[in-house]
């Protein structure tokens, strides 16, 4: 029986390999979707960042010298060149030195659009290094009243964030965890297609049950050998991703990500009960269509689940009810892990449990389906 | 009853020494997170415990604390960027926001080490705890102390305070290195820091990647030098305001003002009434010349409140004593100096290579005597033996170094610098021209560090920044900086 078996996955993996188009379509996704969103990440830091050197419009500099030499301390100056200046405008207003002079506030104009996220961080820089020239100048004004600044600072907040360097980054590992479960799904499905909707397309279903094997141990070796290509997609998405993050300068945003090989022993054996929900699905849905086209067009849409749960762990939508369910249950756990947190077990435990019951589900029911002759010559 | 007071002195000698014995020579840590004040990032604090005198490793063990800044983005693992404070006396950790806002970039990469250096801070911090009923206000304070207050400063401390000079911590800052890991560090020293590094550079120089000097103590010279310092800051000063047309059609004669005021001081202190800086209420001001040149010294050391002078002596003169009472105000809770700390590598290393032509000179100045007074006071009774002539000699070296130095600066002027880079063989001296004390922290000098950390060479800094005219305008009234001639003709123009 065990023989068999092997051989079985065997004759299945070989197929598989033999058909290069399905093979390399399916790990497309796996190396090049890291490679993408690393990218994408990258234009996303150089145009959100403040540059080193800020040139903006400064509307009557002369009224303000050492405003504007406090500016241009920070590296915040006027240009008349508009190709190299961002869109934003300083006025200075033109009593500002006699209001200065009989302390009453000094008016400058902030002139931007807060919409352009490409300018947030920019206009963030240019408004903090004002308020700073301002307290530093009314600690000043009441020293030489004879005032210790500090009676003007009633409450001292300090502030104790809790976040590590890896748990800042959290969001973009989310979504980072959110792609590698997904391939998972990506990497097995043409092969899941070939071997169920495209074998009884070319017939040879029937002439493979023929053989003295029983229905269940063809399921199971289907499921095996579209489980190790879902694992294989995973594998190296998970290494193209150790490489790509580790390229993107995330410290210039003030954390770090990186895919440490815990994480990557972590996200296999995680991953491992998923990749055979997956599988089963994908097998399950493939039988219920005639065709190779029909199959591709049901999974298209079946696939749509996964995602959902996936991307709800991602951005937090009810994780107390998701945090039990297949997918987003594997991906909290995930995510807490890389946050440097415990990992939840518990959960974990059962997210898993359903997993593998779903999985044994749709096995069974694969196996009944294909029991009926209906099924295995498509009438 | 006296019989068990003797006991328990006999069973806690008994008790120290067994347990003294049973502490094994490996220096014994603990580590968690932490947070530091005006820090809102999560740190690594922890601390080693070594022999307080490192020759008889089963005395008296003492706490050696230190934090790791984390790096952002741990490229080098390996590494750590080691900044040592000043004083002598001030706690590294305490003013962990000012280097990690300094150190910004190098940060992004490597991790930053702080160690309160044995008797500072958190490390058996030797402190003369002085019973303050007399507010700082009112007391006619001289800096010099009676030798009974010095007596009861020492017997107040439960340490041998022989054991708090350079070299014994410079040994602690290793073991500290190696207990973390770190193979190799780049070294940043500020004021009397910069002896710590160039300490490093001479007794361990493999560890060392790079060392950066800013507001350079050269081994040949004795920190109490610092007096002679003052006086040139304060003439660079004066000279700065006669040299900017606002600030000296605004104060013509601040020169005189200056003398004229120190001079009336030296004849005794001023009575005056005042409100109080921090409670508003009246309360009576003395103020002496110890106290008004001591307001003038730290007020140089930032450049912001050194725009705040001219205005100060201005109104002194004309007896508003306001300003100086606010510039008082800054330092009279203290200056967070381990005064027990600071003695110790005084007495230990500086007071004894001050030469007669040196003592000569700062016999004239009125800073520099008070300074040389108050500590050779101390230090006749501070039990801790002067170290050798090898000491001053100065660092021979071919690492990669960096010096920095603040044309303003009242405390160490450049050409120290000059002198402590003479036998240094791959060093570059950079001069900031708006800069005091303290280069890395109030210019672009951070940056150009964290270039030489990552290439390990000077060569390609682009230290134009520095030249730039960083300095802030002196401040005109109580108001505003901005020049009267330009306000003169805003005002002329006819309003609506």
């Amino acid at each position: 029986m065990n023989s068999r078996f092997v051989s079985l996955v065997r004759k299945e993996l070989l197929d598989a390999v033999r058909d290069k188009r399905s093979v390399m379509a399916g790990l497309y996704y796996a190396v090049f979707t890291p490679l993408i969103m690393c990218g994408l990440f990258m234009v996303l830091i150089t145009q959100m960042s403040s540059p080193d050197d800020l040139k903006i419009t400064i509307v009557n500099s002369e009224g303000a010298p050492d405003l504007i030499r406090h500016l241009n301390n920070n590296g915040i100056s006027h240009s008349d060149d508009a190709s190299q200046r961002k869109k934003i405008s300083l006025i200075i207003s033109d009593d500002y030195a006699t209001q200065m002079l009989a302390a009453k506030p000094a008016e400058v104009a902030l002139q931007a659009d807060s919409s352009n996220e490409k300018l947030a961080d920019s206009i963030r820089r240019v408004s903090r290094s004002i308020e700073r020239y301002s307290s530093e100048m009314a600690a000043l004004r009441l020293i030489i009243r004879g005032i210790n600044p500090s009676v003007v600072q009633p409450i001292k907040l300090n502030k104790q964030d809790q976040a590590t360097r890896d748990s800042k980054g959290g969001m973009i590992l989310g979504i980072a965890i959110f792609t590698m479960i997904y391939s998972v799904f990506i990497s097995g499905m043409n092969l899941a297609i070939d071997t169920s909707a495209g074998e009884r397309e070319r017939n040879s279903l029937a002439l493979l049950l023929s053989h003295p094997i029983s229905v269940r141990q063809l399921v199971l070796s289907k499921i095996t050998a579209v489980s190790i290509f879902a694992m294989l997609g995973l594998l190296l998405i998970l290494l193209v991703s150790k490489v790509a993050y580790m390229l993107v300068p995330w410290q210039e945003l003030g954390f770090s990500v990186g895919i440490s090989s815990t994480f990557i022993i972590a996200m296999l054996i995680i991953g491992l009960p998923v990749a055979v929900m997956a599988s089963a699905l994908q097998l399950f849905v493939s039988f219920m269509a005639k065709t190779f086209k029909e199959a591709q067009s049901y999974l298209t849409i079946v696939l749509f689940v996964p995602l959902a749960l996936s991307m709800a762990a991602s951005y937090n939508i009810a994780p107390d009810q998701l945090r039990w369910a297949p997918v987003s249950g594997q991906q909290q756990a995930l995510m807490e892990l890389i946050k440097g947190k415990e990992i939840p077990l518990l959960q974990l435990l059962v997210s898993c449990g359903f997993t593998l019951l779903i999985s044994i589900a749709l096995a069974l029911g694969i196996e009944r389906m294909l029991k009926s002759e209906k099924v295995v010559f498509g009438l | 009853m006296r019989l068990t007071h003797f006991f328990a002195i006999i069973s806690a000698a008994f008790m120290a020494a067994v347990s003294g014995s049973l502490i094994a020579d490996e220096p014994v840590s603990d580590e968690n997170s932490c947070y530091v004040d005006g820090l809102s990032d999560r740190l690594r604090c922890g601390y080693i415990t070594v022999a307080e005198n490192p020759q008889k490793p089963n005395g008296r063990r003492i706490q050696i604390h230190f934090v790791v800044i984390p790096a952002i983005k741990n490229i080098y693992p390996d590494q750590a960027f080691l900044a040592i404070s000043g004083g002598p006396g001030q706690s590294a950790i305490d003013q962990a926001p000012v280097f990690e806002r300094a150190f910004g970039k190098v940060r992004q990469q490597r991790d930053i080490l702080l160690i309160d250096q044995r008797g500072t801070g958190r490390s058996n911090i030797l402190e003369c705890n002085e019973d303050e009923i007399i507010s700082p206000l009112e007391f006619a304070y001289e800096e010099i102390a009676s030798a009974d207050e010095i007596q009861a400063c020492l017997n107040s401390m439960d340490a041998d305070v022989s054991q708090y000079g350079s070299e014994t911590a410079l040994a602690d800052f290793e073991a500290v290195r190696r207990h973390l890991g770190y193979t190799t560090l780049h070294v940043y020293g500020v004021s009397y820091g910069s002896r710590m590094a160039q300490l490093y550079m001479r007794h361990f120089p493999e560890v060392l990647a790079t060392v950066t000097l800013d507001g350079v103590v050269p081994m040949q010279q004795s920190v109490l030098a610092v007096g002679l310092a003052v006086d040139r800051g304060l003439e660079l000063l004066i000279r700065d305001c006669e040299g900017t047309p606002a600030c000296h059609s605004q104060f013509p004669q601040l020169r005189d003002r200056f003398a004229q005021l120190d001079s009336r001081l030296a004849e005794g202190p001023i009575r005056t009434e005042v409100f109080h800086p921090m409670t508003g209420e009246r309360t009576p001001f003395v103020l002496t010349r110890d106290k008004f040149l001591g307001a003038l010294r730290m007020s140089m050391y930032a450049q912001n409140i050194r725009q705040l002078l001219p205005l100060a002596i201005d109104q002194a003169a004309v007896k508003n004593y306001q300003p100086l009472l606010g510039l008082f105000s800054l330092t009279m809770e203290g200056i967070g100096l381990a005064m027990g700390m600071h003695n110790s590598v005084v007495c230990g290393e500086d007071i004894h290579r001050l030469s007669d032509t040196m003592l000569q000179q700062m016999a004239d100045s009125y800073i520099s005597s008070l300074l040389v007074d108050s500590m050779s006071a101390a230090c006749d009774q501070w039990p801790i033996e002067s170290v050798g002539e090898a000491f001053s000699a100065p660092i021979v070296s071919a690492l990669p170094t960096l010096l920095l130095s603040g044309a303003l600066d009242p405390a160490t002027p450049p050409d120290w610098a000059d002198m402590a880079m003479v036998d240094m063989t791959n060093a570059v001296h950079l001069v900031a021209t708006d800069a005091t004390h303290g280069v890395a922290m109030q210019s672009c000098a951070g940056d150009l560090i964290a270039d030489l950390v990552e290439q390990s060479s000077w060569q390609n800094l682009d230290s134009s920044c520095l030249e730039e005219g960083a300095r802030g305008g002196f401040y005109l009234n109580a108001s505003s900086v901005e020049a009267a001639t330009e306000i003169l003709s805003v005002q002329q123009e006819p309003q609506p």
